[in-house]
């Protein structure tokens, strides 16, 4: 039982960096991205290929992660963040297919649907991570050292900034803030950081294989985002404590899996769809007045 | 007078099939209030558009103390010191009165995200710094009491000083005013009217867009006149607000 | 060579069913702003209206695809009447109808799956299954007819633009939607027209796939991520250019795995799009919005 809490928390922690990440960028930012578990998976790849071809460590599987989802999500956001947001809808989703048929084909580098078995354990400071209770610790670590980050980010004259591009970028170029170069530096570092909780996983469960990074996955991040609320940086984790308890609640019902897998996503979909007309900001966001039509 | 401090040569801009703006070349003199005046649909919105990089123009130039204005960005032309305020103000109404004013001030270390977290310390000086000085300017323009509201729960009259406060932390020399009058009420323009000419007196340089035959009179040295894209007149304020046959164009069209 | 030429014909064909999507997708996002992603959901279920209205209601195949089109048509209608103008009244900004958008088409996508299962749902087409053999190439009566529905869908949506009253109110709201509210025309009601035209436009593609392979309830979100791109290529507010993007990509799909591994085809497809916007942006015959556009 205690084995399995502290599976739940793993995740927890895993994702709720995922939501942080990808809530500077939908919350703070006002930039949607549908590739959200594309990044998140280019880390898992790119930390299990460090480790397993390369020989890195953890810390170097973490820089490598960090580094190609930064370049990925560069890769789309320079050309399409020059253009209206809404280009960079098509772009991310377009990224999202794009990534999983590189994870599906090619089968030299990620062995296609087999996946990537064998993915060593974290050595951090000498101490080989190997029992759930160990990682608990790392991977809620991590999400403090992300939800630093961010604050970091947020609370700076860059987060006025950003706040600023989101709320009106023409009063912001107006005043002298480069809108692209902004745009382009928080979907670079959101993607870092997504790109960070792959390399986690990848660590954790020591398998990975291209299912656990689909659109469904980006949708599952998008929501949690959404559940928790975008104003505050505490929402990502509220998001997380609650949606990752759902398929252990639907479990009890003992539904079949065939039918479960669309269950939960008719529940991410309505969940959406409900929050966007009852509390767009969220569970824990600060209501705030409507903006007239 | 001196020589001028911007140039707009046989500046023109045409959308779809309409000619927004054509052959506009006139001079703005530097530490002095220009009106830009014109009929509704003038163009004069446009010029300031084309100006500051909003808006690409088809042909001419637009130079500044030398330099060449067209092909820049926004934000590009701010750097070099000219700045505009919006009709429809534009102000960050989500932020504080304070943020707004803000991001107006110089805060490049704080806005790059390497500094942010290598140089911590720096970065709070100039964090400091920056809010001191837009507590002045917030001084400067009256609203200091106002610091921590909301920018959208201010009075108009005061959102329109807000909006000039913010291009005024700028530190640009060339002010762009659109219709900072409009809208206000005979008080309200009370506080409004001299803000303007202090601007002046602090070293700027305005251009203004501005309806009020009255007030561009009371408040320019000089006035282009822009009738369907075109420069009709330039001069002393004076002259052309008592020319005739302006005066219909404006009233008559 | 040979190869080359039946590429270019299935090309053409792909080309068509994305072209459908785009003209209805592009009329939708030039009029409403919206970005309807559900726009895929219509797709999917217009496949299984003509599936259950062919195999539970024993229609006859071309009743069955009609009643199949209108019942689309209301579909969309009533995601613009219940969904985005609800959420519009609230004062949402357009991300939220975005989201919410995205989540109705998970949502009734899954509700397909659980109804009618992931496995696709074939339909009987009797004679349009027949093989045409032009030469080195091979195509089925169905292909043809596809390639003809687009062009005469494409005909009749231009002609519904240009010479129809209310056509013309489309066009109007598309350019100048306050111009067109203070000229008197109910924003509200011509929105709804639109998100009925796109559908119908929509229909036909979703049910000729089900005629061709099946009805399947995952589909529509790869179709409506191409009709985007097609519409930003041909240009938004562009509706040749909608059509023309959608036929691009058909082509460049099929003519792409005449070299390439086909598994790679999205990914050509994304690529050209990426490179596309960096070169022109404003796509074929479109304006760009650009990011700080007064």
């Amino acid at each position: 039982m205690l084995a399995y809490i502290a599976h739940y928390l793993v995740m927890v922690g895993i994702y709720t960096i995922l939501a942080t990440s990808l809530n500077l960028l939908v919350g703070y930012s006002g930039i949607f991205s549908l590739a959200h578990a594309a990044i998140y998976g280019i880390g898992a790849y790119a930390s299990a290929l460090a480790a397993l071809q390369l020989g890195l460590g953890f810390w170097g599987g973490l820089l490598v992660a960090a580094v190609v989802g930064a370049l990925a999500a560069a890769l789309v956001a320079i050309p399409s963040l020059r253009v209206a947001g809404d280009y960079y809808i098509v772009a991310s989703f377009g990224l999202q297919v794009v990534i999983l048929t590189v994870f599906i084909n090619w089968t030299s580098l990620t062995n296609g649907h087999a996946g990537l078995p064998g993915i060593p354990r974290p050595r951090v400071f000498g101490l080989v991570v190997d029992d759930p209770f160990k990682y608990v610790v790392l991977s809620l670590a991590l999400a403090a050292l992300t939800y630093l980050i961010c604050r970091r980010l947020t609370a700076s004259a860059f987060g006025r900034a950003l706040r600023a591009v989101r709320e009106d970028e023409i009063a912001a170029a107006a005043t002298g803030k480069n809108v692209v170069a902004v745009k382009i530096t928080i979907t670079t570092i959101s993607s870092a950081l997504g790109a960070l909780a792959g390399s986690l996983y990848a660590h954790y469960i020591t398998y990975i294989n291209p299912t656990s990074f689909s659109l469904d996955e980006s949708i599952f991040i998008t929501s949690l985002v959404i559940l928790g609320g975008t104003e505050r940086l505490a929402g990502p984790l509220v998001g997380s404590l609650i949606l990752l308890a759902v398929p252990e609640a639907l479990k009890f019902l003992a539904i079949p899996d065939t039918v479960a897998a669309p269950m939960r996503q008719i529940l991410y979909g309505a969940l959406l769809i409900v929050f966007m007309f009852v509390r767009p900001e969220g569970i824990l966001g600060r209501a705030r007045p409507r903006r007239a039509a | 007078m001196g020589a001028p401090i911007m140039t707009v040569q046989g500046v023109s801009k045409a959308f779809g099939g309409i000619q927004a703006v054509e052959a506009c070349t006139f001079e703005v003199t530097p530490r002095l209030i220009t009106g830009l005046i014109g009929p509704n649909g003038a163009g004069k919105t446009t010029v300031f558009n084309l100006i500051t990089g909003f808006l690409r123009a088809d042909g001419g130039s637009i130079r500044f103390k030398g330099e060449e204005l067209l092909g820049m960005a926004p934000h590009e032309v701010e750097a070099r010191g000219v700045v505009r305020t919006f009709q429809h103000l534009r102000l960050w109404g989500k932020m504080t009165v304070l943020e707004n004013v803000l991001l107006g001030c110089r805060t490049p270390l704080g806005e790059s995200v390497v500094s942010l977290f290598l140089r911590p310390a720096r970065v709070r000086e100039e964090e400091a710094t920056a809010r001191r000085r837009a507590l002045e300017v917030l001084e400067f323009f009256g609203l200091a009491g106002r610091a921590h509201e909301l920018a959208e729960d201010l009075a108009y009259p005061e959102q329109k000083l807000l909006s000039m406060a913010r291009i005024f932390a700028t530190d640009a020399e060339v002010l762009l005013l659109d219709e900072p009058t409009s809208g206000l009420d005979t008080d309200s323009l009370q506080r409004i009217v001299p803000m303007v000419r202090r601007l002046v007196e602090h070293g700027k340089t305005v251009l203004l867009i501005e309806h009020n035959m009255e007030l561009i009179a009371q408040l320019s040295d000089e006035v282009v006149f822009l009738h369907q894209g075109r420069v009709m007149a330039r001069g002393r304020a004076e002259q052309i607000t008592r020319d005739p046959a302006l005066t219909e164009i404006y009233f008559g069209v | 060579m040979d190869l080359a030429l039946q590429l270019l014909a299935t090309g053409l064909v792909v080309g068509s069913l994305y072209a459908l999507c785009a003209i209805g997708w592009g009329l939708i996002y030039g009029t409403t702003l919206h970005f309807h992603v559900a726009h895929g959901a219509v797709f999917a279920l217009a496949a299984y209206y003509a599936y259950v209205a062919q195999t539970w209601l024993r229609l006859p195949l071309a009743v069955a695809v009609l009643v199949a089109i209108v019942a689309s048509a209301v579909s969309g209608l009533l995601i613009d009447l219940l969904l985005y103008q609800q959420l519009e009244r609230r004062g949402a900004f357009r991300t939220s109808i975005f989201i919410a958008s995205l989540g109705l088409l998970i949502l009734l996508e899954n509700v397909l799956a659980i109804v009618f299962t992931p496995d696709p749902m074939r339909m009987d087409i009797g004679a349009l299954n027949t093989a045409v053999i032009i030469g080195p190439v091979f195509l089925t009566y169905l292909h043809i007819l596809t390639v003809a529905l687009a062009l005469v869908g494409y005909g009749a949506l231009m002609l519904f633009l240009k010479r129809s009253r209310w056509g013309q109110a489309i066009r109007a709201v598309s350019s100048a939607p306050e111009m067109a509210r203070t000229v008197g025309i109910d924003l509200r009601r011509v929105h709804l027209l639109t998100y009925a035209v796109g559908s119908a436009l929509a229909a036909p593609a979703g049910i000729l796939v089900a005629m061709d392979v099946g009805a399947e309830p995952f589909r529509g979100t790869r179709f409506v991520l191409l009709a985007s791109v097609g519409v930003i290529m041909g240009g938004i507010g562009s509706i040749p250019g909608a059509m023309l993007g959608g036929l691009f990509l058909g082509l460049l799909e099929n003519l792409g795995i005449w070299k390439l591994p086909s598994e790679w085809q999205s990914a050509i497809s994304f690529g050209v799009f990426l490179v596309f916007i960096v070169l022109r942006p404003r796509g074929f015959f479109g304006r760009t919005i650009h990011s700080a556009e007064i």
